[in-house]
């Protein structure tokens, strides 16, 4: 039976199939039915409002506890706050720590606390005790010195981690420079402010921000109206009522001219380019819907304008956004972002700043304002699916001030935007001519292009900060040549350095002794020259040697791991340069040795010296010692820089030799420090035999 | 006040009733070898088109790694009856959203409409299958897309690159041994001919399996499927095979060096069975009972009390060849990466030869329960279960017998597998280091 029915289906299928037009989109069907059901509510004495969406299709529950305060400023305490948040849930004044991550663990089920939040989700079979447990851990809280002083130390660890994230630096010095670091939107974290925080500030942090007069409660799941709300007056009614908290705070200002605020982050790959201007928007506004479906079309997803331009056109990012946040506490912010590749981090500054003024100087298209639309009721419709939905909306109405019928007249609202309305509120809120660019990224590579950018004909000014948003000087990566330097100069320098001509003329030989270590394994390490192009350098680990390198007038031999090779004439002809004791002292006159420019060597100014294509010497300004060498190989594709660093000169005979040294190739580091150098003894021909 | 504590969580304990809601689909094939499951639930006017095929960062040859994330960008690029450039815009403009993602193991495209829009999402993913336009344009395009993807998740990101650490070691054969994401210089030596016979290899009907989940009308959606699909012809068959590893019988250690951190980390890896099996359920025990949650072993001691550890994890990262156990530590202050590895290993050593206690044993159960019952809780994650199901462990109704398995490891199951697979010797180490500037 069930085979005939297979084949009558197919019979069927096939003859549909000259039915079906894929070359035209499919047309949507008439619209679904949306049903908006109300959660129900009950406020306590102590000002706790409690929203409850009944759901049993699945067997758990969830509590939100929010706290609608306006911002808190933490002024010279930066980080209390953090910290009384994790030090909330590790039990109560009547439950030790352990006892109650124990119970928590034991049902499956989740705690977490914020500063100004707290939740718990489970299965329903075990809701009363969760909420008990919640309630009291946020109510009865278990400040010890002991969990403090952990917290601050993973609080600073963790910003330690961050110290170098590109994403992280970019936002701290946005934010500083928005709002000012003295806004509480502006503060931020640092070790040094985290450290002067004590226990008595977070402790005082807690008592004036978590009270019940704006909280709201939100259950969601497999629960019972009645049931719950006599457990959550048991369980709150002692959760004392504080003093309502001021906004009070120094409004922010928005620029008067656009201005590219520039981070320098030696280690980027990529540059972080947020482009943003201040705000004021509510979402009671008139113009709350316009300014969403306005963002929509800028830069709200992979379909917007910025997406289109800086990634699929582009290709410069991996994603380019926009964002407006709103509040009821003051200025919040639109922003436009991506993280782009370096080479391009002026071009995007261009594209974003055009895509901005873009939307505001022309009307948007009826297509573009169509598909924000039906982005925005799509994205309603699909959030329906979720029970806390509901629990969301209700939350919004009381806390944003919105009419009861706000969720209901949603998608007529929506409807109801006109292009005139994007345009309008593009001008107004977004500001392409009062913008603040924020740009954390690896400044050699991409300041002297970003210095350039010009937006409608004038030039962008760029400013300096650190990470932690204090203004500085501009990043000096190349320092101008001083008239009369040549390459010769910068030998005859060195020379003079290290103990002159002379000096140098009466060392006939070297031995050099030193110890280091790779990975761990220590090394030791032997250097021995002559002035008749012998040289030899022995590299042994516990005793045994792993690599040698020989050099005997016209013969050599280099080996390593066991395996030997005889080098070419090529290769001996360079080894024999290099054996050298001082082989400046021979390439005084050699004319294809160029003096490039001058570059920082750990903050000291160096003259850069192409000794070949391949090999760079860098001699110090100031002192004329020879700090660095570079060797750029090409290996499978690959372009590698060997580094040698040398450091720490000190006289040995006559001359001042580097007795440490640092190799480095790719991620591999060798340090040698050298323990004992002999001039003019300790050397036999046998040595190099 | 602690006693009372106990005694009424043990009796809730015992009680287990509570079960999440079953799962009811449908499953069948279509002529060309299409798997087709289908899933009804009217909570909300909200439906799901998904197609999971199975071909993932491990399908690949040598000097040719990344082919099966790349095309999950390149098949967004349009097909012959959707214009290049307005996969997204088609999405959006009706409503719906849409994403993609690619493990080692197999690919997943899907898009979430409200109810209406079904026909196109169907119609959509069928466009995709049968004709989508590969040319030099958009691979150049989404060349530089995941070059910045890379740049972004893993080489600019701090710990981007743990995983790349760990894989290089665990395997020396298996393709797993690579990024998922691919080597960029792999990408950009790849010629059009090679990106289009993988198409024609990978992506066709017989290699993968199509969900429908949500408010739906199963005979309609029914028809429209086989009047979408059923046109796309099925194609010879596909062979695979991969590398066998040999056993890892000796610890090593590397090092690692990630120019995007501060704190060094310590990683240590064993490898595990794949897909299905059921130790591998049982080492997902292991991973709870060693780093979920506050009171779990490694947390309460590295982290809480001894406060050696900024932050401790065990993770089973299970793949369909072969697993990759993986416990990982960033060190507190001055302590080294040793004294973390020893304090991993004490935990470890107990577990190979004690039986866990009673009560953690239910902690546990409760805790799988739990997960259980939220894998279940969104429509758009029903179908990628149940299309994972299917494909990965040959069972699509495991998405309602799952926790019958977890409910019947015991005690003594979780001391053999620890024995089985977590030996210091089965070991591989990685130091995750910063790297310094001129490195």
């Amino acid at each position: 039976m069930k085979k005939i029915f297979f084949s009558l289906l197919l019979i069927c299928s096939l003859g549909a199939v000259a039915q079906v037009d894929r070359s035209t989109q499919p047309k949507a069907g008439p619209a679904p039915e949306i049903n908006l059901s109300k959660p129900q509510t009950f406020t306590l004495k102590n000002g706790l409002k409690v929203i409850v969406v009944e759901n049993h299709k699945l067997p758990r529950v969830s509590y939100t506890l929010t706290l609608d305060n306006p911002p808190i400023a933490e002024n010279d305490k930066v980080g209390a706050a953090s910290i009384s948040g994790a030090l909330l849930g590790k039990g109560s004044t009547s439950i030790s720590k352990d006892d109650y991550n124990e119970e928590v663990d034991y049902m499956g089920a989740r705690v977490s606390f914020g500063p100004q939040y707290a939740s718990a989700s489970g299965l329903s079979q075990y809701s009363d005790r969760i909420l008990e447990l919640l309630a009291d851990a946020a109510i009865n809280p278990n400040f010890t010195q002991e969990e403090f002083e952990k917290e601050q130390t993973i609080l600073i660890e963790g910003l330690k981690t961050n110290e170098k994230s590109v994403e992280a630096a970019a936002g701290t010095v946005s934010r500083a420079l928005l709002y000012g670091k003295n806004h509480p939107k502006g503060e931020f974290e640092t070790p040094e402010a985290v450290k002067k925080v004590t226990l008595a500030d977070a402790k005082a942090f807690y008592n004036k921000a978590f009270i019940p007069n704006n909280a709201y409660l939100v259950v969601v799941g497999d629960v019972n109206f009645k049931d719950i709300k006599k457990e959550v007056s048991k369980n709150f009614k002692d959760w004392k009522k504080g003093t309502d908290l001021s906004n009070d705070f120094k409004a922010p200002e928005n620029l008067t001219a656009t201005e590219i605020d520039f981070v320098d982050m030696p280690n980027a790959v990529q540059s972080q380019v947020i482009v943003e201007n201040l705000v004021d928007l509510k979402m009671s506004d008139t113009d709350y819907f316009p300014v969403l479906m306005a963002n929509q079309i800028l830069g709200g997803g992979g379909e917007g304008r910025l997406f289109l331009n800086l990634r699929e056109d582009k290709g410069y990012t991996y994603g380019a956004y926009s964002n407006i946040s709103d509040s009821k506490y003051g200025k919040t912010s639109f922003s436009a972002s991506a993280s782009v590749r370096n080479m391009v981090t002026d071009s995007s500054v261009v594209a974003f700043l055009e895509e901005i003024d873009n939307i505001r100087q022309e009307p948007v298209s009826q297509k573009d304002l169509k598909n924000a639309k039906a982005k925005y009721i799509g994205s309603f419709v699909r959030s329906l699916e979720q029970p806390s939905t509901v629990a969301r909306f209700a939350l919004n109405i009381e806390t944003e001030n919105l009419p009861e019928d706000f969720y209901q007249n949603y998608l007529s609202k929506i409807n109801a935007v006109t292009i005139q309305d994007v345009q309008r509120v593009a001008k107004k809120y977004f500001l392409s001519d009062n913008a603040r660019i924020i740009i954390a990224g690896k400044g050699s590579e991409v300041l002297d292009n970003l210095e350039k950018v010009q937006f409608k004909g004038k030039t962008i000014p760029v400013k300096y900060y650190d990470k932690e948003a204090n203004p500085v000087e501009k990043p000096e990566y190349e320092v101008a040549m001083p008239e009369g330097v040549t390459a010769a100069t910068v030998f005859s320098n060195y020379i003079k350095a290290i103990g002159g001509k002379e000096a140098i003329a009466n060392v006939n030989s070297i031995v050099m002794m030193g110890e280091g270590s790779v990975q761990g394994t220590p090394l030791k390490l032997t250097i021995k020259k002559t002035t008749k192009d012998q040289f030899l350098q022995e590299i042994s680990v516990m005793g045994n040697v792993t690599s040698k390198q020989v050099l005997n007038g016209d013969t050599a031999s280099i080996s390593a791991q066991g395996q030997t090779m005889t080098p070419s004439e090529e290769q001996i002809t360079e080894l024999k340069k290099e054996s050298a004791i001082v082989p400046e002292l021979n390439m005084m006159n050699n004319a294809s040795i160029k003096l490039e420019k001058i570059e920082k060597v750990d903050g000291e100014n160096a003259y850069v010296i192409a000794l070949t294509d391949t090999k760079k010497a860098f001699y110090a300004t100031e002192s004329g010692l020879k700090l660095k060498e570079e060797t750029t190989q090409e290996m499978q594709g690959q372009t590698f820089v060997q580094t040698v660093i040398y450091d720490d000169y000190k006289p040995a005979g006559a001359i001042l030799v580097p007795y440490k040294l640092s190799q480095s190739m790719g991620p591999q580091n060798i340090e040698f420090t050298f323990t004992e150098i002999k001039v003019n003894e300790g050397v036999s021909d046998a040595d190099f035999q | 006040m602690k006693k009372t504590l106990f005694s009424i969580a043990s009796i809730l304990a015992l009680s287990f009733t509570a079960t999440a809601q079953e799962v009811e689909f449908e499953e069948y094939d279509l002529d060309n070898g299409l798997h087709v499951i289908l899933h009804q639930d009217n909570t909300a006017p909200v439906v799901t088109t998904a197609v999971m095929y199975h071909v993932g960062g491990k399908d690949r040859e040598d000097g040719r790694t990344g082919f099966a994330h790349f095309f999950e960008h390149l098949l967004f690029e349009g097909t012959e009856n959707i214009e290049k450039g307005k996969w997204f815009e088609i999405v959006s403009s009706n409503g719906g959203t849409n994403n993609a993602n690619t493990s080692q193991d197999r690919t997943y495209y899907y898009e979430v409409f409200p109810s209406n829009n079904l026909e196109l999402g169907l119609w959509m993913e069928s466009e995709r299958m049968l004709h989508p336009i590969i040319k030099q344009e958009g691979v150049d395009t989404q060349n530089e897309v995941v070059k910045e993807e890379r740049r972004l998740r893993y080489d600019n990101s701090p710990y981007g690159q743990f995983l790349f650490a760990i894989s290089e070691q665990l395997f020396d054969e298996h393709p797993y041994k690579d990024p998922n994401v691919g080597y960029m210089e792999d990408l950009d030596a790849a010629s059009l001919e090679e990106f289009q016979s993988y198409f024609d290899k990978y992506y066709k009907p017989s290699n993968a399996a199509l969900v429908v989940a949500g408010a739906i009308d199963v005979a309609e959606t029914k028809k429209m499927i086989q009047d979408y699909f059923g046109p796309i012809p099925s194609g010879p068959a596909l062979e695979r095979s991969y590398p066998k590893e040999a056993p890892i019988t000796e610890s090593k250690r590397s090092q690692f060096y990630d120019s995007n951190i501060q704190v060094p980390a310590i990683l240590t890896a064993y490898r595990t069975p794949g897909y299905g099996s059921r130790d591998a359920y049982v080492l997902n025990m292991i991973s709870s009972y060693l780093s979920d949650g506050k009171s779990s072993k490694l947390y309460k001691k590295m982290v809480d009390e001894e406060k050696k550890a900024l932050q401790i994890g065990a993770i089973n990262l299970e793949q369909e060849d072969y697993g990759m156990y993986i416990i990982f530590g960033l060190p507190l202050g001055e302590t080294s990466l040793e004294i973390l590895v020893d304090g991993m290993e004490e935990e470890i050593n107990k577990l190979r030869n004690t039986l866990i206690s009673e009560s953690d044993y239910e902690k546990l159960q409760n805790k799988a329960e739990t997960n259980f019952v939220n894998s279940n809780s969104s429509v758009e994650g029903i179908a990628n279960t149940l299309a994972r199901d299917y494909m990965l462990y040959d069972d699509t109704n495991l998405i309602n017998t799952e926790i019958d398995i977890y409910r019947s490891i015991t005690r003594e199951e979780i001391k053999e597998v620890a024995n089985k697979y977590l030996k210091p010797n089965q070991r591989v180490e990685v130091e995750y280091l910063p790297k310094k500037e001129e490195q």
